[in-house]
């Protein structure tokens, strides 16, 4: 386990404080989020927001879109990273709303009318001016998790995150696994 | 695989051992005590879960506690400050098989100079180095009982200490980080070889060999072919008959009598309902912090005012390497190489320290995701996430493990404040690195560097070198020693002021090794426990 210091130090930095909060939930509503997220997926309807209004989601979807953009390979819309947020928020994460919901208020003022409305490049821009902010460095954590946690926390949608990295979860595999190994078990 | 416990003592039975934790040395001290005719129960704080129930779910098991222990602990770096929560961290599990369960399996024994490097090098500033009361050549014979009975894998290094007998399984296959860490290792000189793993490569002692899956640190290990105490030893153990493992039992207290001897320990149940479990001894196995939390919590065994003190990490670093090719990383164990050129302290490095290297996966898909990128790059939109797939198979990482010296401010309290959520005080950590670790560290991280540009890296990355903020390593908080004014447990694991209560985990350490604590963990405990029960059938406890 040596290594857990090394990339526990960095997803602490990487996190932002915010993002801290994150970690601690109550593994009673962790179960209950995994148990929610179950249920929708067997929906057959496209999920409604449990926890956001639809302006919220689509004002925290639209700054998920900017951190993993749909550009030619699927990003934060294709994996559903605002389904991952929105369940986040109703079941185990509720407090991150007291970060999330005014950032995106403050990102509509500074946008002058609705962040969401913006083009590509003007949201970019705004979203530099609060790179440093808990808000954006909690969107940033959270949108990352929507990509690459698994389909069960409520995003990662067909496993696009996994995909995007050459990521097998579930696999047992056998040598050799990759292409340097494979050079020397052929005498290279 | 999986024993059901075979046996139940009902609560007024007085067994003769109560072992608290079921972790590296406490499964061992169970199977070594039951199978030694002795009635046993271990209290394990944590559930028992088994390997089918263990999950690869990154998100559970890295950031919302999974199979980990949660409770709290505050954190300082000196004793001027307050200890706050959330400045730093301690990674353990908390189910029956404890860490060993979720640990990556590297199995490092330590070397002979380990035990005596104070009579070597003399006092180090700053630090309270002394040497081990015990020999390696005294421990050799039970690394070689971890080897077969614990299950390891691997070959000999060059610089490996004698062994008596030959591992058991060969080494897992290379990795291509292995290919590639040997490539660059040998073209600088060093030796490099495969790493000893505590992870089955072939079928052994009945259990399963790896599936190869990845899923190692961190992790559970649903095949069995990771050698925790629960697939290993506590099987054993519970088939004697002899030894409950009781789950769900978090201990609050040591329970001594006027004479000054343990008469059993107080636990909170499933229900948290108090229990109070009597024995004739009682053996502590809660590892390096949880052990001297609960010795304070008793007010037991401190004459020496050492309970808690000198605690140890382990210095790690990491360097990242992309390379034209893919790697993936992702598959099988974590690590299959390791470098030993700088295990031994040299004086004409000018600073105490010594460690070893890996080549290994850097990061699941996460933790890839928040950090795994260089930090001078972009960290959210197109150029990112290109990145992010464009490296991630074709990048792997060093790591460097390095020694900690043992520093008396450096330790575990207990929070004035805090508490858990059974009302018992949370853990305190004190501990900031002597300046001795820092340059080790900074040293492996040059040498890392140096042995992925040499591999071919198109580029490499790492955070720089700091102060500790987390670790896995629990080491030196009831140190052995013959003087009970300066050590808390004797060689026998015997704490020198009460003569039932006997330690063995992390916190008998001395000193802190070079970065892979568990394998000298489980032999102390081997060792531990054939002497514990000797004193016990000679009537000597």
């Amino acid at each position: 386990m040596n290594t857990d210091a090394v990339t526990r130090r960095k997803f602490l930095t990487a996190a932002g404080a915010a993002g801290v909060a994150f970690i601690a939930a109550d593994p009673a509503l962790v179960q209950a989020a995994l148990n929610h997220a179950r249920e929708a997926a067997g929906l057959a309807l496209p999920p409604r927001f449990e926890s956001l209004t639809p302006d919220q989601a689509a004002g925290l979807n639209a700054v998920a879109m900017r951190i993993f953009p749909s550009d030619g390979t699927p990003g934060a819309k294709e994996a559903g990273v605002i389904h991952f947020i929105d369940k986040s928020l109703a079941t185990w994460a509720s407090g991150m709303k007291e970060v999330l919901l005014p950032g995106l208020k403050d990102l509509d003022t500074r946008a002058g009318g609705a962040f969401a409305a913006q083009t590509a490049a003007k949201q970019d821009e705004l979203l530099k001016a609060v790179e440093q902010t808990p808000f954006f460095g909690t969107m940033r954590f959270a949108t990352i998790v929507g990509m690459f946690a698994n389909s069960s926390w409520g995003g990662n949608a067909g496993q696009v995150g996994w995909k995007l990295l050459g990521f097998q979860a579930h696999g047992v595999f056998q040598p050799p696994f990759g292409y340097y190994d494979a050079e020397v078990a052929k005498g290279g | 695989m999986q024993a059901r416990p075979m046996r139940k003592y009902p609560l007024s039975t007085e067994v003769d051992f109560v072992i608290v934790g079921s972790g590296a040395a406490g499964g061992v001290m169970a199977k070594e005590l039951s199978t030694r005719g002795h009635s046993v129960v271990v209290l394990e704080a944590g559930p028992r879960l088994l390997p089918s129930q263990f999950k690869h779910d990154e998100f559970d098991y890295w950031f919302q506690g999974g199979i980990g222990n949660p409770h709290p602990v505050t954190w300082r770096q000196t004793e001027a400050e307050e200890a706050q929560a959330g400045q730093g961290n301690i990674f353990r599990a908390m189910l029956v098989g404890g860490s060993s369960v979720h640990f990556t399996a590297n199995f490092w024994r330590l070397h002979p100079i380990d035990f005596r490097e104070r009579s070597m090098f003399g006092a180090i500033p700053g630090a309270d180095l002394v040497d081990w009361p015990i020999t390696y050549e005294e421990l050799e014979p039970y690394y070689t009982k971890v080897d077969w009975e614990v299950g390891v894998s691997g070959a000999p290094g060059p610089f490996d200490p004698p062994r008596s007998r030959p591992f058991p399984m060969p080494p897992l296959p290379v990795k291509s980080s292995g290919v590639l860490f040997e490539r660059g290792a040998r073209k600088l000189g060093m030796h490099p070889h495969p790493a000893p793993m505590a992870i089955l490569s072939k079928p052994h002692n009945g259990r399963n060999a790896c599936q190869h899956c990845g899923y190692c640190m961190a992790f559970g290990c649903e095949y069995g072919a990771k050698s925790s105490s629960l697939a290993s030893v506590i099987p054993v153990a519970e088939a004697t008959g002899r030894c409950e493992v009781r789950p769900d039992s978090y201990v609050s207290r040591v329970v001594s009598n006027p004479q000054g001897r343990v008469t059993g320990v107080s636990y909170f149940d499933k229900q948290k309902r108090e229990q109070f479990q009597p024995a004739k001894a009682v053996v502590l196995c809660a590892n390096g912090a949880e052990t001297p939390k609960l010795l304070l919590m008793s007010e037991l065994a401190n004459s020496s005012g050492y309970v808690g003190k000198h605690l140890m990490f382990n210095g790690n670093t990491g360097v990242s390497g992309v390379f034209e090719h893919p790697l993936n990383e992702y598959k099988s164990v974590q690590v299959t190489r390791i470098v030993h050129d700088f295990y031994d302290s040299d004086p004409k490095r000018g600073f105490y320290g010594g460690g070893g290297m890996d080549g290994r996966f850097q990061n699941f898909p996460i933790l890839w995701g928040l950090g795994g990128l260089p930090q001078d790059g972009p960290q959210w939109g197109s150029e990112y996430k290109r990145l992010l797939g464009e490296y991630f198979n074709r990048t792997m990482m060093v790591a460097g493990h390095t020694t900690s010296l043992p520093v008396a401010g450096n330790s575990v309290t207990l929070d004035p404040k805090v508490k858990d959520s059974f009302g018992l005080p949370a853990l305190r950590i004190t501990y900031k690195d002597h300046a001795d670790d820092i340059k080790i560290m900074q040293f492996m991280v040059d040498r890392s560097k140096d042995i992925l540009d040499a591999a071919g890296a198109q580029k490499t990355w790492g955070n720089p070198v700091g102060v500790s903020g987390g670790t896995a390593h629990l080491l030196g908080t009831c140190r052995m020693g013959n003087d009970p004014q300066t050590s808390v447990i004797n060689i026998d694991h015997r704490t020198h002021d009460v003569p039932n209560l006997f330690i063995c985990d992390g916190s008998s350490m001395v000193t802190s090794g070079r970065g892979q604590p568990t394998m000298t963990i489980v032999a102390l405990a081997f060792r531990a426990g054939e002497r514990i029960s000797a004193l016990a059938k000679a009537g000597a406890i």
